[in-house]
């Protein structure tokens, strides 16, 4: 167990942890404004530190070079999606307010 | 680890069948296309299970992606179709 | 290690099926849409932790797609129309 892979495992827990505190928020709390606030909190550290996790891992450049690829696209989603439908809630101009 | 694979893979197709399930019962158009989105989401990790990267990247990209975004579209012109008429909305769906 | 990678999978896998539950129960599609995002997020993760497992690297471009296709989903979601309502 060299300490290269304990790093890995020790930050893979703590992206499991976001992961879980975001699922529990997003099931437990009462307002949608908080339960947005839970969402982008798994999606953007969560899945951070799960790349963050793996790149030790990674067999070659481009391989880690693709990982935060795919955690840049991420954080570009979660935030232009939160925007969305934050806007889309306060405004109160979506299809389901008829 | 053989164990753990057995313990994921049962996980994997309960909640795909649960999923299905839920899917093909409910009756507004738009739950079900968001249903039907996860579905497709979920479909191409069993297919990232089963060692065949093609064919999730398919699955992921014409299923639930392509056709998800046409069904989002088709479902909001027929909700406004049939409120425009005057008939029942999913207005039990409102906030 | 690949023990690690798959204890950590069967977690998110578990944050999935729980989240199913906000998207079949949720009083608005706002949340409906929010759940479906975060399972995607957590897809991309499992897919991202059974690469190293299943020992084929291709997996990791299934990961792009779903991360650009939240977006779309999203976007495609929160469209209004403009027919109707104007603005």
């Amino acid at each position: 167990m060299d300490p290269l892979q304990l790093l890995s495992g020790a930050l893979l827990l703590v992206g499991a942890f976001f992961f879980i505190a975001g699922t529990v928020g997003l099931i437990r709390l009462h307002d949608r404004f908080s339960r947005l606030h839970a969402l982008t909190k798994a999606d953007n550290v969560g899945l951070g530190f799960i790349v963050l996790g793996l790149m030790p891992l990674a067999p070659d450049l481009f391989y880690g070079l693709k990982l935060v690829l795919v955690w840049l696209l991420v954080v570009i989603a979660g935030a232009t999606g939160a925007h969305l439908i934050a806007k889309r809630a306060l405004r109160g101009d979506g299809e389901d307010v008829l | 680890m053989n164990a753990l694979l057995t313990l994921f893979d049962l996980l994997l197709t309960l909640t795909l069948l649960g999923l299905a399930v839920v899917t093909v019962t409910s009756r507004e158009l738009r739950r079900a296309v968001i249903l039907f989105i996860a579905f497709g989401l979920l479909l191409a990790l069993v297919w990232a299970r089963l060692r065949a990267p093609d064919l999730a990247l398919a699955e992921a990209a014409i299923g639930a992606g392509l056709s998800g975004a046409l069904m989002l579209a088709a479902a909001r012109r027929a909700s406004g179709r049939k409120t425009s008429t005057g008939e029942d909305s999913d207005a039990k769906d409102a906030p | 290690m690949s023990t690690s990678l798959l204890s950590v999978a069967l977690v998110l896998m578990a944050g999935i099926a729980a989240g199913l539950i906000r998207v079949a129960i949720g009083p608005t599609p706002s949340d409906r849409m929010m759940a479906a995002q975060l399972m995607g997020t957590s897809g991309i993760g499992v897919i991202l932790l059974l690469a190293p497992v299943l020992a084929v690297p291709a997996l990791i471009d299934v990961a792009l797609i779903f991360s650009l296709l939240a977006a779309v989903a999203v976007t495609a979601f929160t469209r209004r129309r403009l027919t109707n309502h104007g603005d």
